[in-house]
């Protein structure tokens, strides 16, 4: 009986192989495709899944509702990029100390912030992420303000006298952010199956019991943001080698903390792989609005013809419409599948296999 | 022996005092029933023994140390659990797990924690819902969650606070041979109840509380026979 219910708890090694299969296929691909666009595309959906399994940690996981994770992107992005900009610190050592930066700019957050529970944490770390973005864009003689940080050169990486990479094409910034969203998601696996990921899930659902229990709550829950916030610098520091130009504005702003949470939501808040299925999903989609890609396959395809009037509105607006196509999206979601795609399909599959037995 | 000392213990909320120098022991093995009518300052005196809130004055002795201002954490490992009045359960995870939790406070090793989790829910019956999630649980089997879950963190004083409350008589039956189960094993407990009868036949001493002060302490007998106990506690009828 005790084996039976060993065997039987949650200890799933499922998503562990699908992450692992899905890496190695996704390891083959920039020998196949050739296209700068597709390649740049799924670097993107890299850094959202870093970004989305990292906030997952903390508030799937361990219930704390982040809507700051901005401050841990922008303190990754911003340390690596003045190290490498103005200090020439190659990028490699310069994204640990991003990670330090970042983990020590959340302790901080984490030492104020967490004193408070539910709404009045959410708005405490928009609060405290909004400080850091309004500080960047004034401390101007460190971040060069609003102008940005733009990266003229990066230096080629190389052991020894073999030059590993030179970092011109996309193909080094893709293995780098499918590796790193490979580890984010098996150190997700790592914690689920933890004393850690017990206690973060005790404090999730009950804040004074897990306190009763024996947990310190603040050292628990800052443990939970601390490995969220290095995960987080790590694909801020990818994005700013990557594209080559920071700004508070793009790396500090609002919009990308709501995004990285909106990954969470779609994808399947508290799972391992909700926040990677979340951002193959969504960054495609609103990269396809944003390019009108949507409004031209509908024109392409026959659908609608290009002259009439609908196809030239559609031609016209559509891309101009993506962030209310995006917010419609995540109304029904919320809706219909309150506990995002993979939440949904999981439910679907017991049904139909309650309905086969 | 007294494993736990309350010394003129007392907390104000602002200007209301929810406990006013209370003071008495509780000896090592015994069950201590802690009664009083609503608004006694039962449920104020647990979070204060236990961590949630400091006391404004006085000193809670425990094993000899003193508590003041320690973290309720702090308080459950060095031995002393709680249930809580309105039940807690880890809804969305499953009762083994919930169990483990507590075990964990003892160990680093989910395996040991599960070996302990599932030793503690056949104390409790409740070794065929190990794999149910928490939440779906009826009251009863989750009051019972309550208890193997404080249990697993190897307590040797344990504060039940009403954990009959909402339950059927039959229920009610099942918990209080299992308090006497868990005396057996030598843990001391300290239970707050409604349940007169259950009161009486479960407890070796008891104290009565009425507006945050104490009213009497006593064997069963001398508590059911005090005037003032009946005249603040059992009310108008005897009036």
């Amino acid at each position: 009986m005790r084996n039976l219910m060993n065997n039987a708890r949650g200890s799933s090694t499922l998503p562990l192989f699908l992450a692992l299969g899905a890496f190695v296929l996704l390891a083959l691909v920039p020998h196949f495709v050739t296209s700068t666009y597709a390649l740049h595309i799924m670097i993107l959906v890299f850094i959202s899944v870093i970004t989305g399994s990292a906030w997952n940690i903390l508030g799937g996981y361990t219930g704390q509702y982040s809507v700051g994770h901005a401050a841990y992107f922008g303190a990754g992005a911003y340390t690596t990029m003045i190290l490498l900009q103005y200090r020439h610190v190659a990028p490699w050592y310069g994204i640990w100390a991003g990670v330090f930066v970042a983990v020590v700019v959340g302790l901080v957050i984490g030492s104020i912030c967490f004193r408070l529970r539910g709404p009045y944490f959410v708005l405490a770390s928009i609060a405290v992420a909004e400080i850091f973005r309004v500080c960047a864009l004034n401390l101007t003689k460190l971040t060069n303000g609003a102008e940005g940080i733009l990266l003229t050169q990066v230096p080629p990486l190389q052991i020894g006298n073999t030059v590993i990479t030179d970092f011109m094409s996309k193909v080094p910034f893709y293995y780098t952010g499918l590796v790193t969203a490979l580890a984010v998601i098996v150190v997700t696996w790592l914690v689920q199956n933890s004393k850690l990921g017990y206690y973060f899930q005790a404090i999730r659902e009950d804040q004074d019991a897990a306190h009763s229990l024996g947990i310190n709550l603040t050292l628990y829950k800052n443990a939970a943001l601390s490995l969220s916030a290095i995960f987080t610098s790590l694909a801020g520091s990818l994005y700013g080698v990557y594209v080559g130009f920071i700004d508070p504005g793009t790396v500090l702003a609002l919009d990308l903390s709501v995004q990285i949470v909106m990954v969470c939501i779609i994808g399947g808040i508290g799972t391992i792989l909700g926040p990677a299925v979340g951002a193959i999903i969504l960054v495609p989609f609103s990269e396809a609005l944003r390019s009108n890609a949507i409004a031209q396959a509908l024109i392409d395809s026959g659908l609608v013809k290009e002259t009439s009037a609908v196809g030239a509105f559609l031609k016209e607006q559509l891309s101009h419409a993506h962030l209310l196509i995006y917010g419609i999206l995540l109304v029904v979601v919320i809706l219909y599948m309150p506990e995002g795609i993979l939440g949904f399909i999981k439910k679907l599959s017991a049904r139909v296999r309650k309905g086969a037995a | 022996m007294a494993i736990l000392e309350i010394k003129d213990v007392s907390k104000f909320f602002g200007g209301l005092a929810a406990n006013l120098d209370v003071s008495f022991e509780v000896n090592q093995g015994m069950i201590m029933g802690l009664i009083g009518p609503n608004g006694a300052g039962k449920t104020t005196l647990f979070n204060c023994i236990t961590g949630f809130y400091p006391p404004s004055r006085g000193e809670i002795v425990f094993d000899g140390r003193r508590m003041n201002g320690l973290h309720p954490d702090a308080v459950c490992k060095l031995g002393m659990a709680r249930t809580w009045q309105k039940v807690r359960p880890l809804a969305k995870m499953s009762v083994v797990d919930n169990v483990m939790v507590g075990a964990l406070c003892r160990t680093n090793s989910l395996k040991k924690a599960r070996d302990m989790a599932n030793e503690q829910l056949i104390v409790v019956h409740l070794e065929n819902r190990a794999l149910f999630r928490a939440g779906s649980l009826p009251i009863g089997e989750r009051k019972k969650l309550e208890v193997a879950r404080v249990l697993a963190t190897q307590p040797k004083l344990l504060l039940l606070d009403e954990v009959m409350g909402g339950l059927n008589p039959a229920e009610s039956d099942e918990i209080i041979q299992l308090i006497l189960d868990i005396k057996k094993l030598g843990i001391t407990q300290m239970v707050i109840e409604h349940d007169m009868k259950a009161i009486m036949r479960i407890s070796d001493r008891i104290v009565v509380l009425n507006s945050g002060e104490k009213l009497t302490e006593g064997t069963p007998q001398e508590v059911v026979s005090n005037k003032a106990v009946i005249d603040a506690y059992l009310g108008e009828s005897n009036a």
